[in-house]
């Protein structure tokens, strides 16, 4: 018969040192929480499979039989509580302050209270900041979060003390305010009802726990420490449980009210992105055209290389590389800001394209008609070419902005909080992925859609009045 | 005056036009004749700046454009050339996002400068001389041939040139109106305009020419007054295309 398998979810993406990709060895993945669910697996007579997933998704995922269990430190939260069950706990964490060795004006948690403290989404610290009212940064990963503190984009990072030990402690630019401060627990989590699992997961956390196993992983990773003794103790010295009473649990209700503020600011940052890269696209398209339509030789060699490659790179990757690859060169910019300037530098390409089709379309004669008026080229262009090429450009360009408008969900990526980040960090906490979605739609429909019905009235008006233009000048009768 | 002297045009190795020559007296009206390919259209080309021109002169009340100037004095002398010639082309290129009046008052306005009242006022005038002054404010996509033909005559009157250039204006239209055009014409004419006319329709150049040109393969073959030249041709060629006209 074949061995039974024990299939677990965690994100593996900047996730030293619970779960990772081996720097050495890219195709395989370490950590000591894979360590330790490969002895829980052995412990409870079945293989582990791991299954790589995202933080914010994991309990609903694990709803979704993605897997059978959540190992990534997560913690007994109440309102994961409505959605999942949770195992015996098997490891202390507390949580750790880090701001930049050069910074002197913070030295604890409230020091923070009018600086940006950057930390991972639906956590312990993150919802700890939000008890307090600290302004927080969420990000996808600790890389992201102290790449950003040592930019001076935000003021401070919280962290758990296992991934601040990986990924802050050996880096020179930054060290740790303070103390590790909160005691919290994490378990596994498990699909509601699945009780017989639980009894076998949490029989083999004792096994782990009482054999030593678990202590030399812990040890292994350098992070075996007094609160983990005292956490152990009584479990190795008889059979006596954990009392769970005697931690803190960040728990935050979820606030509907709250939420619907969020989300409209989250509405009125998606809004600035979409215009301003609009603006960007729709200014920097127009030299673009030209400088490939009628440019010398270099200039349209220019061009074209640009709307070449903004076309045939994916628009994350360069949000991506102007996020986190132009700091290399000291330009560091904050999120909204990287997002519109890359959004409008992308679609100027595409912007470019639809300006040089329609001047392309208009009839040379257009223009020898307006020179042997005696007008100068730019001025021929200004006044007879571009009027009535922006009367073609109208519709495809209408199109563009409505599709910019969605593609700004991407600046998820770098951490911007726009609508699309909000849904799912407002969801992935509450659960309400049905209603936020529902609000979440109304609110990008309430903005394009008066865009869209704004664009229809100026082709509507600029169409009424030259109907049947061109085509009864053209064939004389 | 206008005289142009020993006129050349090549695209690539193909030489349009071989050296032409001839002189026209101010208000005075100018038919070129010829079959297709003879290059009458890029003679017209050549005498509005569209087209550069290889070698030989062009002169026109005090411009003088002519082949081996330097680039930027070429382009200079074009730009004043242009102010001299007005065109009607043969599909007029109205400028569709224009009303009438905007066709007619877009060049005065912003190449002359002349203020907006005065360039409409002016434009009225004209429209009502062209008998479209009904149709100031539509926009050409909802006039007819005849009408388009004379919006771009008085588009191009409008910037007072002293040579008006029309390419084929009697293609688009039947006897009846060729009859008004070439009254309108002669209208012109007597206010001081001097015009070179292209034109298939022997019958409308010969009642509104003072002289004729003949074309054919890029030389001028024949050019005298307009009776000699209809009535009387002195060379072989012309004869035959007069007959073959017929």
């Amino acid at each position: 018969m074949a061995q039974k398998v024990l299939r677990w979810g965690a994100d593996p993406s900047g996730g030293a040192p619970y779960v990772f990709t081996d720097p050495a060895n890219p195709d395989r993945y370490i950590g000591y929480e894979k360590e330790m669910v490969d002895a829980l697996a052995q412990a409870m007579g079945r293989r582990a499979e791991f299954v790589p997933s995202d933080w914010e998704t994991l309990v609903s995922a694990l709803q979704r039989n993605s897997f059978d269990v959540i190992v990534n430190g997560l913690e007994p939260t109440g309102d994961r509580a409505q959605q999942i069950l949770f195992s015996k706990p098997y490891y202390i964490f507390q949580l750790q302050l880090t701001v930049r060795r050069d910074d002197n004006r913070i030295n604890s948690i409230d020091d923070c209270k009018n600086r940006i403290v950057g930390t991972l989404a639906n956590t312990a610290a993150s919802r700890l900041l939000e008890q307090q009212g600290i302004p927080l940064r969420s990000y996808a990963d600790p890389v992201g979060a102290y790449r950003d503190l040592e930019l001076k984009r935000i003021d401070a990072v919280v962290m758990d003390v296992p991934a601040e030990a990986f990924y802050a402690r050996p880096n020179t630019k930054l060290r740790p305010a303070g103390p590790p401060f909160t005691r919290g627990l994490y378990v596994i989590g498990l699909r509601k009802g699945d009780l017989a699992l639980k009894t076998e997961v949490d029989a083999a956390i004792d096994k782990i726990i009482f054999d030593g196993t678990l202590e030399n992983i812990l040890k292994k990773w350098g992070l075996w420490n007094d609160a983990q003794v005292e956490f152990q103790a009584p479990i190795r010295s008889g059979t006596q449980s954990t009392k769970v009473e005697e931690y803190t649990s960040t728990t935050t209700t979820f606030n509907w009210g709250e939420a619907l503020w969020r989300l409209t600011r989250a509405a009125a940052v998606t809004v600035l992105i979409a215009l301003g890269s609009m603006v960007i696209a729709v200014v920097l398209g127009l030299p673009l055209a030209v400088g490939q339509w009628k440019g010398p030789a270099w200039a349209r060699a220019f061009c074209t290389l640009y709307v070449e490659f903004f076309r045939g790179t994916p628009v994350l990757v360069q949000l991506l590389f102007l996020y986190f690859g132009l700091p290399v060169i000291g330009i560091a910019m904050p999120g909204w800001l990287t997002a519109l300037v890359g959004l409008g530098l992308n679609y100027a390409a595409y912007e470019s394209q639809v300006y040089r089709a329609s001047l392309e379309a208009i009839p040379n004669g257009q223009w020898e008609a307006a020179y042997s008026l005696g007008m100068s080229p730019v001025l021929a262009f200004r006044r007879i070419i571009m009027p009535q090429a922006f009367r073609i450009a109208l519709p495809p360009m209408t199109n563009d902005f409505v599709s910019l408008f969605k593609d700004t969900s991407v600046a998820f990526a770098i951490s911007v909080w726009e609508l699309a980040t909000a849904y799912r960090e407002l969801a992935n906490a509450s659960g309400q992925f049905l209603l936020l979605g529902l609000a979440v739609s109304a609110f990008y429909l309430a903005m394009s859609l008066p865009m869209a019905h704004l664009a229809r009235r100026l082709e509507r008006r600029l169409s009424n009045r030259t109907t049947e233009r061109l085509v009864e000048q053209e064939a004389p009768v | 005056m206008i005289r142009v002297t020993d006129l050349r045009k090549r695209f690539g190795n193909d030489e349009i036009l071989k050296g032409i020559t001839f002189e026209i007296a101010p208000q005075t009206v100018l038919g070129v004749i010829g079959a297709s390919g003879s290059g009458k259209s890029t003679l017209l080309r050549c005498l509005n700046g569209l087209e550069t021109i290889d070698g030989g002169t062009i002169e026109c009340n005090g411009v003088r454009l002519e082949a081996g100037l330097s680039h930027a004095e070429y382009r200079r002398r074009v730009k004043e050339l242009r102010l001299k010639v007005g065109t009607v082309f043969q599909h007029f290129y109205l400028f569709p996002h224009l009303s009438v009046l905007g066709n007619i008052i877009e060049a005065p306005v912003h190449v002359l400068h002349s203020p907006k009242k005065t360039a409409e006022a002016e434009a009225f005038e004209l429209l009502d001389s062209v008998g479209m002054k009904q149709a100031a404010r539509r926009y050409p996509g909802s006039l007819s041939g005849g009408e388009l033909q004379r919006v771009a005559i008085a588009r191009a009157l409008a910037m007072h040139p002293a040579l008006l250039l029309l390419d084929e204006p009697t293609s688009a239209l039947d006897p009846r109106r060729m009859n008004s055009l070439r009254a309108l014409l002669r209208t012109f004419v007597d206010r001081g305009h001097t015009m070179i006319i292209i034109s298939h329709s022997i019958g409308f150049l010969g009642g509104v020419s003072d002289n004729i040109l003949f074309m054919e393969g890029g030389v001028a073959v024949e050019f005298g007054p307009t009776g000699e030249v209809l009535n009387s041709p002195q060379d072989p060629r012309t004869k035959d295309f007069l007959q073959q006209a017929e």
